[in-house]
């Protein structure tokens, strides 16, 4: 009996303890990394051109909170993943981070003062959600959607929709046409040389 | 053209990456401890990191480097959408692209930038409001092609207001909190994806960029229900085509160079692009005429108005 009533409290504080992480959390844990990111990207300490590098830092950090790279970068190779050895896993994770933070970093640090609005969340499914906003600029309102998963405790963006466009799906498209042709290794090769050129 | 996605902004936040991984121990070594435990359910993989929590303390990520999630993804890639193009034009394609590049490089963009120098840009941004006031008439008709007619409504009122207090179409009033008429964002190639007629395949046309037959008969369609086709002499409707084309490009310039800039084969990505941003058009506007009664407040692409803000 005294096992039965045990097992029963473990139940029950694994599901107290599980629930209220779902409850609104998608989006309140985005906004809060967004905002986050504006409140670096607009310090007025950091204004000079030198400390370009110090937020560039900041950011890096950031994202490896926002982000799960792992998933992300699954994601977009899928099934090619799988033909990956671990050590070109860790290098594409690695290099593909290159590439987004060098096309996108500079355009990161160009924000002044867009309104960024969170406005809905949906569950796609028990551990997923997307949580949806807009940029609004002073020409344009830009929707853009953040799919996110639920992993060790915090939720985590793995694909922006900007626009309706998918960036997961967009690099998927780029890859899998490299990889119908070839190897893993010429995969890495392009995105090094990739990386150097910028 | 819209296309172009702002993607920056947003992407914003992220890619700032550059981590350092800890040192690797040999793949073999790993590989064989995942075999060892070959299901990696949420709950069991915490209770594996904890049980070797030495090991994992070291290297937290080495495990989701090998995880073999086969099953696990091809479930997921059947939960997300597949958007595809056929490209059996690819050739000629990737020269029009190449082409389309190079006018924006040197003809486009210099003369986008001139201009966004001479000109500030609230009267850029009255001037597209201007043009895309004039688009009335083909959005008018689209709407009620889809039988959306409070889409056709929201159009009309949101003409005769912008004309009138607008200044010809200059400002625009009625997008404004107190109405709230907001452009409707369809086209003729949104209707006939409505009807069911099929995208076809990728092309990609010289000056007017990325298509498909159906959006090229929506282009053509469109453009003689703007009223500016209609204006003598030709060379005047040139240029003021040209200008409006000149308007808008300097209201985005950046975004183009971004997206190919992050591109691994810019042409691949800009198909895709192209084609996942139709494909949601039509199917926005599908949900509409599905459903012609959704209560204000959830159109997708801005229609009428947004769910409630959560602040």
């Amino acid at each position: 009996m005294k096992r039965h009533i045990t097992g029963l409290f473990t139940i029950l504080a694994i599901l107290i303890f599980a629930f209220p992480v779902y409850a609104g959390a998608p989006l309140d844990s985005v906004k809060k990394c967004v905002n986050e990111v504006i409140g670096i990207v607009g310090d007025p300490k950091l204004k000079s051109e030198s400390a370009k590098e110090i937020k560039k830092e900041k950011l890096r950090v950031l994202y490896k909170q926002m982000f799960d790279e792992i998933e992300f970068s699954k994601r977009t190779l899928t099934r090619n993943w799988n033909n990956f050895t671990p050590a070109q896993r860790e290098e594409f994770v690695k290099l593909f981070e290159q590439v987004l933070e060098k096309a996108y970093g500079d355009k990161v640090l160009s924000y002044t003062n867009e309104k960024v609005d969170f406005y809905k969340e949906t569950m796609l499914s028990a551990n997923q959600a997307e949580v949806q906003s807009r940029i609004i600029t002073s020409s344009k309102e830009v929707p853009v959607f953040y799919r996110v998963i639920f992993k060790d405790g915090k939720w985590k963006v793995y694909d922006v929709v900007v626009e309706n466009i998918s960036l997961v799906q967009n690099y998927r498209t780029q890859f899998n046409d490299i990889l119908a042709k070839d190897k893993p290794e010429q995969l890495l090769e392009i995105l090094r040389k990739k990386v150097k050129q910028q | 053209m819209k296309t172009y996605l702002n993607l920056f902004m947003s992407l914003v936040f992220l890619f700032m990456s550059g981590c350092a991984y800890g040192s690797h121990a040999s793949p073999s070594a790993v590989t064989s401890t995942h075999i060892a435990q070959p299901a990696v359910a949420p709950v069991s993989a915490t209770a594996q990191t904890t049980s070797k929590s030495a090991v994992a303390a070291a290297k937290p990520m080495e495990e989701e480097y090998v995880e073999d999630e086969f099953d696990e993804y091809s479930a997921n890639a059947a939960r997300e959408e597949k958007v595809k193009i056929a490209d059996p034009l690819e050739p000629f394609n990737r020269a029009m692209h190449e082409f389309n590049d190079k006018m924006y490089f040197w003809a486009v963009k210099p003369v986008a930038q001139g201009y966004q120098k001479i000109v500030p840009e609230p009267a850029r941004i009255s001037v597209k409001n201007f043009f895309s006031n004039l688009g009335f008439p083909a959005r008018f008709l689209s709407c009620l092609l889809q039988a959306d007619f409070k889409g056709a409504a929201t159009e009309t009122g949101r003409f005769t207001i912008n004309t009138i207090w607008g200044i010809g179409g200059l400002l625009d009033p009625s997008s404004g909190k107190e109405l709230n008429l907001q452009e409707q964002d369809t086209d003729l190639g949104q209707t006939l994806g409505v009807w069911g007629i099929g995208q076809g395949f990728y092309i990609v046309w010289p000056v007017f960029g990325p298509s498909t037959p159906r959006d090229t008969i929506s282009m053509a369609g469109d453009y003689f229900l703007d009223p500016v086709a209609y204006v003598n002499p030709w060379s005047v409707r040139l240029g003021v085509n040209i200008f409006d084309k000149v308007n808008s490009a300097s209201l985005r310039i950046g975004d183009y160079e971004a997206l190919k800039g992050a591109a691994i084969d810019p042409y691949l990505a800009f198909r895709d692009a192209y084609a996942q941003y139709r494909y949601e058009r039509v199917k926005a506007r599908k949900a509409k005429w599905s459903s012609p009664a959704p209560a204000a407040g959830q159109s997708p692409e801005g229609g009428a108005a947004l769910p409630e803000k959560v602040k």
